[in-house]
């Protein structure tokens, strides 16, 4: 496949975008049902949050502010996964029914045409959400507002969805092989749950399977500590942003051994 | 004669289930994996609390509790509010109308075979797997017959709700807002996501009536002996609990659907 400039996938992207838009908003009451059922949820994670600290005021040395910034940074985090790329929930029935072949067949990148296909107009709430809890507990906690933490906190958010997104394709892409592989994706996403909590609470093997096998760690805990706590920030805080972008990579690349194996049994 | 045709359609739906082997050990492994992520972060918590028991719970208690909560997910998960808005925008749900079995009975059996896999295989194995890390923390008696039953009734609370909702994807083609909002109310309300022990007083009167909590709360203090379940008096307290919402939701479910499918509107098929 030839390789094109960025300026052509983004008008594309422009495109397809307003289409899906448009069709959506032909399903009105689905729209606001939806964004009821997202609001929801996030409600309810943070109901399960206030009640944990209800009962226990200290996490592992964490106090209240500072998880609520763990819990908004992950929330914000979690936003581009599931605005742009969620159309890998839609992945397996395409597989299993033969429709996916229709993305085969563009002259262009199967994955990016893939994603392009759905802009999820409800992760906005929940990008509202997570901002708004971000800032209360900034401001709570008085992390400097300078421009150096500005860009950091932007550089180290968007680190941080990139392994969202790389566990979420990974999830999804196991559909070309495995049949009834719903569940993978159904998992994946709870585990993101409990990237809001401070990674240090694992320890022995499970510390490095939660940090390099399923990098929650890496979804709130390590990108957030450069803002928390700059006297002493972990060597893997500062390289997550390169991790981060193996890991998309990588994913990358096994969804598209996914497409090609596919192609082969061609059905 | 009545029972063997029920019969047929649960070993339909065993044979169907098997066909996912995979899946359905992706789900143990995944079980797994969840035990350990309860584990440290409960751990972590209790170890910062200072003290051993919280609102009557232990960390084995509350670790027990959540674990099996989430395998009884996997076990009671039913998609009939997907399959329901796929059958109607393909217009199948025509030929399960048409059919000379009830629907509601219908839908009921033919889950049934997947609820007996999943208990056999994620359900039994997880368990045995949390008896083994707590050292035996699970008292058994006849606390697990108690529990059998209980996860019977719940299993028809549970069935009972989805069919409502399933019941409004007559009206509206919103599944995706609509299940999210029923999962989330079911989740939090019955102590899947933190055990109802940790809710506030007032909080927990309140939603120690709803049915959400027959679903996962009750059977697994019941399997645990607490909730006052180790005395009859308390134990039949809960079984009457269950029970009345097992038939409040059932027949509710069967007016609502019997007004509604008059109203079924069907694109092709």
């Amino acid at each position: 496949m030839e390789c094109r400039g960025l300026k052509f996938y983004l008008s594309i992207y422009r495109k397809i975008l307003i289409q899906d838009l448009k069709s959506k908003m032909s399903y009105r009451a689905d729209f606001v049902i939806s964004t009821i059922g997202m609001i929801m949820t996030n409600v309810a994670g943070f109901i399960t949050f206030m009640i944990l600290f209800h009962n226990f005021p200290t996490i592992n040395g964490w106090d209240y502010y500072h998880m609520l910034f763990l819990y908004g940074f992950s929330l914000v985090a979690l936003t581009p996964v599931q605005c742009f790329f969620d159309n890998n929930w839609n992945l397996r029935f395409m597989v299993q029914s033969g429709d996916f072949i229709k993305y085969c067949f563009r002259p262009i990148n199967v994955f990016f045409y893939f994603m392009s296909e759905v802009f999820d107009v409800k992760g906005l709430g929940q990008l509202m959400f997570g901002l708004g809890t971000l800032v209360y507990a900034w401001y709570h906690i008085g992390v400097p507002v300078t421009f150096l933490t500005i860009m950091q906190a932007l550089i180290f958010l968007f680190t941080a969805s990139l392994f969202m997104i790389a566990i979420m394709n990974f999830a999804a892409a196991t559909c070309f092989w495995i049949q009834g592989s719903g569940y993978v994706m159904v998992i994946m996403f709870r585990f993101k749950d409990f990237a809001k909590y401070p990674a240090s609470i694992f320890s022995g093997i499970f510390k490095i399977i939660f940090t390099f096998v399923i990098p929650i760690a890496f979804v709130a805990y390590y990108p957030s500590l450069v803002l928390l706590s700059p006297d002493e920030v972990p060597l893997l805080s500062w390289l997550s942003p390169l991790i981060g972008l193996v890991f998309f990579f990588l994913s990358y690349k096994f969804w598209m051994l996914g497409v090609r194996k596919y192609d082969f049994t061609g059905s | 004669m009545s029972i063997r045709k029920f019969l047929a359609l649960t070993r339909a739906g065993i044979m169907e289930s098997l066909h996912y082997r995979l899946g359905i050990a992706v789900t143990l492994f995944a079980n797994l994996i969840y035990l350990v992520l309860v584990y440290f972060l409960w751990k972590a918590v209790y170890a910062s609390s200072g003290v051993d028991v919280v609102n009557g719970m232990t960390f084995t208690d509350t670790m027990i509790y959540l674990i099996l909560a989430t395998a009884l997910f996997n076990f009671l998960e039913m998609f009939v509010v997907w399959d329901m808005s796929r059958s109607i925008q393909s217009g199948k749900i025509i030929l399960d109308l048409l059919k000379p079995m009830d629907f509601r009975t219908y839908t009921f059996w033919s889950y049934s075979g997947s609820h007996v896999v999943q208990f056999v295989l994620t359900f039994i194995p997880t368990f045995i797997v949390v008896m083994i890390v707590t050292g035996g923390a699970i008292p058994m008696g006849l606390n697990l017959l108690y529990f059998v039953v209980s996860t019977l009734l719940a299993l028809i609370v549970n069935f009972g709700i989805e069919m409502l909702v399933a019941t409004l994807c007559l009206y509206t083609e919103s599944t995706w807002g609509i299940n999210i909002v029923k999962e989330t109310i079911v989740l939090l309300l019955s102590g899947a996501s933190i055990p109802l022990a940790f809710f506030p007083e007032k909080v927990r009167e309140v939603i120690s009536y709803l049915p959400f909590r027959a679903v996962y709360d009750i059977p697994l203090s019941v399997l645990l002996g607490k909730a006052g379940s180790d005395s009859l008096e308390g134990l039949l307290k809960l079984w009457g609990l269950q029970l009345a919402w097992a038939v409040v939701l059932t027949v509710a479910g069967i007016i609502f659907w019997n007004i509604s499918v008059k109203k079924i509107t069907v694109n092709g098929g």
